[in-house]
C-alpha cells in the first residue's frame, strides 16, 4: 500500500470507523512503484491467501506515474502466478484515493470474501523458495 | 538488541478495543523485547516528554511506537527520539488506531491483530539503520529565462528580497508579448505602459543593481542540481555598446541594408542597425547580423560608425560572450506562441491578402507598429468590414482541445480599438463559444455587444468556415450549415485568434533541463492545483504561459508565486536538508545496465562512466523506491524500505 492516497484512504476508513477484515494486514511502502514482485511472492510463501496492491488512482501517483509501472509489473506477475497455480483473484492491483475510505473498506472486504470462496491457498511444495530464486 | 515498545491507549480510542495487557505479555515473549510502556496519550506534551526521558534513561537499541497512523505522528515521535539522543530512524510505528482499533468490531480479534503487527514491527525495526539527514550549502542566486511579464515580475521580487538575479532574454528587447500591444484587456492601458510599472524598476529601480540583464542571450548548458547549478549562457553580439550608446538614432538613416522586420511580422522593413520597434526597452538599437552587409557580404561598410555621435559606441569587433553563472534555482518563463493557422487551409491564412493572426493584428493596431497604428488593407485603403474568428484551433480534438481563455477578450479588445480607429466599420465575431470569466472579463464583451456595428455569428465546426476571395480584393466568409443554405459574410479583413501553444523556447528549455511537458507541450506542474509553479525536477520552476495559456495578470501572479517558492526554499545562511530516505546504489553490484535511469521521474539517477555505475543524486531523489524494484541486479537499496525490512514485516504480520 503506497504511503499517499491509498494509505490515507485506509486511514479514512479508520476515522469513519468502518469495518475492515481483521485478517487484512497493511504493509506500507512509499509508492506502488516500490512493490517488488518478490514482496508478493514472499507474502504467498509466508501463508497469505491473497495479496492486494493498492496505489493512488492512475494519474494521481505522488511520484508521477509509478503506478502505471506497478500496473505493468502486476500483469507480468499474474502470468507468473498462473504458472505456480495461484489464481489471479488472489493477487489484485487496485486504486484508492485519500477520500475513498468507504471504497477501501468495500474493496478489501470484497476481496476477502472472494478469497474465502476460493479457500486457503495450497501452494505446491516445489514452489516454496521460488521467490528467492527470482 | 533491545526493542522498547511504546503502546499508546489514545484515551479510550485504543484502550477500549485492544487488551493492552495481553499485547504486553505477547510482546515480552518476542525476540529482542526490551520493555513495554503503556501510555495514555503518547502524543500529548506530557506523553512526549515522558517518552523522551524514558528513552534517554533506558537507552533502547530500537523503538516501536504502537499508536495512530504514521501519517499523523511519525515525525512527532522521530522528533522525540532525536531529542532523547537517539537516531530517529531507528523507530517503526504500528498503526493500531486507524488500521485495527477503529475498524475491528471484535476485541479479541483486534488484540490478536495488534500483537501480530507489533511483532512485525519488532522484526522490522531491528533491521533499521541509523540514517542521517545531511546538510549542504546552497547558492541563493537565481536564473530566470524569459523576460516577459512573468519573468520580469519574478526578477524584481528577487531583487527586492536582496537576491541576485540573472535574467536571460533571447530578444534584444524586454517585456515579452505585451510590449507589442497597443492596449491590454480589460482596462485598455497600453502594453508598454502596463509593463513600465515593472520594467522601469527592473532597469533603473532601487534594486536594479542586483538584476543582471542579458538580452540576445540563450542558455547553452546546465550542470548541477537544486541549490548548486552552473549555467552557461551565450550572448550574441549587439555591436552597440549599452554603456556608450545615447540612443540618438543617427546611425539608422545612413544604414544601407534593409530587410523585413520580424518584430512586426515582416509587415514593414527595418535597417540592419535599428530598434526592434520604437519604445522597446532597453532603449538601444542593435545590429542584426543577418542583414548587415559586413556580416552577410563581408563588405567593409562603416556608415553607422561614422554617423555615430559617440566615439566607440558602435563595436564591429563585438563577438558576443559566453558567461557562466552559479545559481540555486532556475525559473523558466519562456512564454507561448500561436497555433499555426496554415493547418487550417480553409481560413486562407498565408494565401489570401489581409488575413492576419491576432499577434499580427496587434502590431497593425500599435502606434509603434508597421503602419503607425493605422488599419490598412494591402491596397492602402481602410477596411469597412472586419471579420474576427475566435477559437481557431481551440476546443477541437483535431487541433488543440483546450480553450486558451484569452482569445475572446483579445477579440473584444480588437473590437473596441477598431471602433475607435475606424468609426462605423462593421465587426463580425465568428465564435464557437465565449469565455469571458473573472470579475473584469465581461467588460469589453458587454461593450462590443452594445455597439451597433458588431455582429455575432456562431459556428460549431471550424471546417464549415470557408474564407475565399471575393474577386475584388475582399473576402467572403462562408459558413456552411449542414441543413440550411450557406451564409456569406462580406469582409475586407480577417483576424484569426488561434490557440496559445508553447513557444519554441519552452520546448528547448524543457529538453535542456529535463523538465517534463504535458501532452500539449506546456511545462508540467508538480501538482496541477497545489503546486503549479514547481516542475517535477526539484530546483526548476516555471511561470507564465510556458505552463499553460493565461492572461498577463495570472502570468505575473505566477512570477510572484514562483519567486516566493524559491525564496522560501533557498535562504541565505540556511543549509539544504537532505532527507536520508533515498535510494543508494551499491557500485560493486551495479551491472551498468542503466534500467534505473529512465524510470526515475526526478532525473535523480545518472551514469558515472568513471565508476561504471549508476549514481543517485540524493538532493533530487525523493525516495519513491521505483528504481529499487527495477534494478535487476539488486544493486539499489531503498533506505528505510529495504527488501530485508519489508520481508521481515511481511513475515511478522503473517506469523
Ligand atoms: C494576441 C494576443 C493578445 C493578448 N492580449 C492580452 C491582453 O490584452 N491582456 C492580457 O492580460 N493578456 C493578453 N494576452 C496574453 C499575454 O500575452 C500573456 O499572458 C503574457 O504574454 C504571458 O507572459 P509570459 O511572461 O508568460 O510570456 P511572454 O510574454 O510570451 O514572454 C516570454 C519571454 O521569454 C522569451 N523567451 C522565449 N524563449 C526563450 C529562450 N529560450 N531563452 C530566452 N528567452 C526566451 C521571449 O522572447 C519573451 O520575451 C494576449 C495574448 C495574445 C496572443
Ligand atoms: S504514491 Fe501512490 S501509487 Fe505512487
Amino acid at each position: 500500500m503506497c504511503n499517499w492516497c491509498s494509505y490515507a484512504g485506509a486511514d479514512k476508513a479508520g476515522t469513519a470507523q468502518l469495518r475492515v477484515p481483521h485478517n487484512l494486514s497493511a504493509i506500507r511502502v512509499m509508492c506502488t512503484g516500490r512493490v517488488d514482485p518478490q514482496f508478493v511472492l514472499k507474502a504467498f510463501r509466508e501463508g497469505a491467501d491473497g495479496v492486494v496492491i493498492l496505489g493512488c488512482h492512475l494519474g494521481d501517483c505522488h511520484y508521477k506515474e509509478q503506478n502505471y509501472r506497478a500496473l505493468q509489473r502486476h500483469r507480468i506477475l499474474l502470468a507468473m502466478l498462473r504458472q505456480l497455480g495461484i489464481e489471479e483473484e488472489r493477487c489484485r492491483l487496485d486504486f484508492v484515493s485519500a477520500a475513498e475510505g468507504e471504497g477501501f473498506a468495500r474493496l478489501v472486504t470484497g476481496m476477502v470474501e472472494a478469497i474465502k470462496t476460493l479457500g486457503p491457498l495450497d501452494l505446491p511444495v516445489h514452489s516454496h523458495g521460488l521467490d528467492q530464486k527470482i | 538488541m533491545r526493542v522498547g515498545v511504546y503502546f499508546c491507549l489514545c484515551g479510550p480510542n485504543i484502550a477500549e478495543k485492544i487488551d493492552s495487557e495481553a499485547v504486553r505479555q505477547a510482546a515480552e515473549r518476542l525476540p529482542g523485547f526490551g520493555y513495554c510502556r503503556t501510555v495514555e496519550f503518547l502524543c500529548s506534551a506530557a506523553g512526549k516528554s515522558a517518552m523522551e526521558k524514558d528513552v534517554r534513561e533506558n537507552r533502547p537499541d530500537r523503538v516501536v511506537v504502537a499508536a495512530c497512523s504514521p501519517r499523523d505522528h511519525e515525525e512527532t515521535f522521530r522528533g522525540v527520539l532525536a531529542r532523547a539522543g537517539m537516531n530517529p530512524f531507528l523507530m517503526q510505528m504500528v498503526n493500531v488506531r486507524e488500521h485495527i482499533a477503529w475498524v475491528t468490531a471484535d476485541r479479541e480479534k483486534a488484540t490478536e491483530k495488534a500483537i501480530r503487527h507489533i511483532g512485525a514491527a519488532m522484526r522490522r525495526v531491528v533491521l533499521h539503520e541509523p540514517l542521517e539527514r545531511r546538510e549542504i550549502d546552497v547558492c541563493t542566486d537565481v536564473l530566470i529565462v524569459g523576460a516577459g511579464p512573468a519573468g520580469l515580475k519574478a526578477a524584481l521580487n528577487f531583487a527586492e528580497a536582496g537576491r541576485k538575479v540573472c535574467l536571460v532574454e533571447k530578444e534584444p528587447v524586454l517585456g515579452g508579448l505585451p510590449a507589442r500591444y497597443e492596449a491590454m484587456f480589460p482596462d485598455m492601458e497600453c502594453g508598454p505602459c502596463v509593463l513600465e510599472t515593472v520594467l522601469g524598476d527592473v532597469l533603473h529601480g532601487p534594486h536594479a543593481e542586483r538584476i543582471e540583464i542579458l538580452t540576445l542571450s540563450s542558455m547553452e548548458d546546465v550542470v548541477g542540481y537544486y541549490g548548486n547549478y552552473t549555467v552557461t549562457i551565450r550572448q550574441s553580439p549587439r555591436y552597440i555598446s549599452p554603456d556608450l550608446c545615447i540612443a540618438c538614432g543617427e546611425c539608422i538613416p545612413v544604414c544601407p541594408a534593409v530587410s523585413g522586420n520580424p518584430f512586426n511580422y515582416d509587415r514593414n522593413d527595418k535597417k540592419a542597425v535599428d530598434y526592434a520597434f520604437q519604445g522597446g526597452l532597453p532603449n538601444l538599437p542593435f545590429i542584426d547580423a543577418e542583414i548587415c552587409l559586413r556580416t552577410t557580404r563581408n563588405e567593409d561598410c562603416r556608415l553607422c560608425r561614422e554617423a555615430c555621435l559617440v566615439e566607440g559606441a558602435v563595436v564591429y569587433e563585438d563577438s558576443g560572450k559566453k558567461v557562466t553563472r552559479q545559481v540555486g534555482a532556475i525559473l523558466i518563463a519562456t512564454g507561448a506562441g500561436l497555433y499555426d493557422c496554415s493547418r487550417l487551409p480553409n481560413l486562407g491564412y498565408g494565401r489570401l491578402p489581409d488575413v492576419f493572426t491576432s499577434l499580427e493584428f496587434e502590431r497593425i493596431l500599435a502606434a509603434n507598429g508597421p503602419t503607425g497604428g493605422a488599419i490598412r488593407k494591402a491596397d492602402g485603403n481602410p477596411p469597412k468590414r472586419i471579420a474576427i474568428v475566435h477559437c481557431v484551433g481551440s476546443l477541437d480534438a483535431r487541433h488543440k482541445e483546450y480553450c486558451s481563455g484569452i482569445c475572446c477578450e483579445t477579440a473584444f479588445k480588437f473590437n473596441r480599438l477598431v471602433a475607435h480607429k475606424l468609426p462605423g466599420a462593421e465587426v463580425t465575431h465568428f465564435y464557437k463559444t465565449f469565455s469571458v470569466s473573472g470579475k473584469r472579463g465581461y467588460k469589453l464583451f458587454g461593450e462590443a455587444g452594445a455597439r451597433a456595428s458588431t455582429r455575432f455569428v456562431r459556428y460549431d465546426d471550424i471546417d464549415r468556415l470557408d474564407i475565399r476571395s471575393d474577386g475584388s480584393g475582399g473576402h467572403h466568409v462562408v459558413l456552411n450549415a449542414p441543413t440550411a443554405a450557406p451564409s456569406v459574410t462580406e469582409s475586407d479583413m480577417v483576424v484569426l485568434c488561434p490557440a496559445l501553444v508553447p513557444s519554441e523556447g519552452t520546448a528547448r528549455m524543457a529538453r535542456m533541463l529535463e523538465a517534463a511537458t504535458d501532452r500539449f507541450g506546456f511545462l508540467e506542474e508538480l501538482h496541477g492545483r497545489m503546486d503549479s509553479v514547481r516542475s517535477k525536477v526539484r530546483g526548476i520552476y516555471m511561470a507564465g504561459t510556458c505552463q499553460a495559456p493565461m492572461d498577463t495578470q495570472k502570468a505575473v501572479e505566477q512570477g510572484l508565486a514562483a519567486s516566493g517558492a524559491i525564496l522560501a526554499g533557498l535562504v541565505p545562511g540556511r543549509k539544504l536538508v537532505i532527507e536520508p530516505v533515498t535510494a543508494v546504489v551499491d557500485q560493486e553490484r551495479c551491472s551498468a545496465c542503466r534500467s534505473c535511469i529512465p524510470v526515475c521521474p526526478y532525473k535523480a539517477i545518472s551514469f558515472d562512466s568513471g565508476k561504471d555505475s549508476a549514481v543517485v543524486n540524493s538532493v533530487l531523489c525523493v525516495g519513491c523506491g521505483t528504481c529499487v524494484s527495477t534494478c535487476p541486479s539488486g544493486a539499489i537499496k531503498g533506505n528505510h524500505f529495504t527488501d530485508e525490512q519489508v520481508f521481515a514485516e511481511i513475515e511478522g504480520v503473517l506469523s
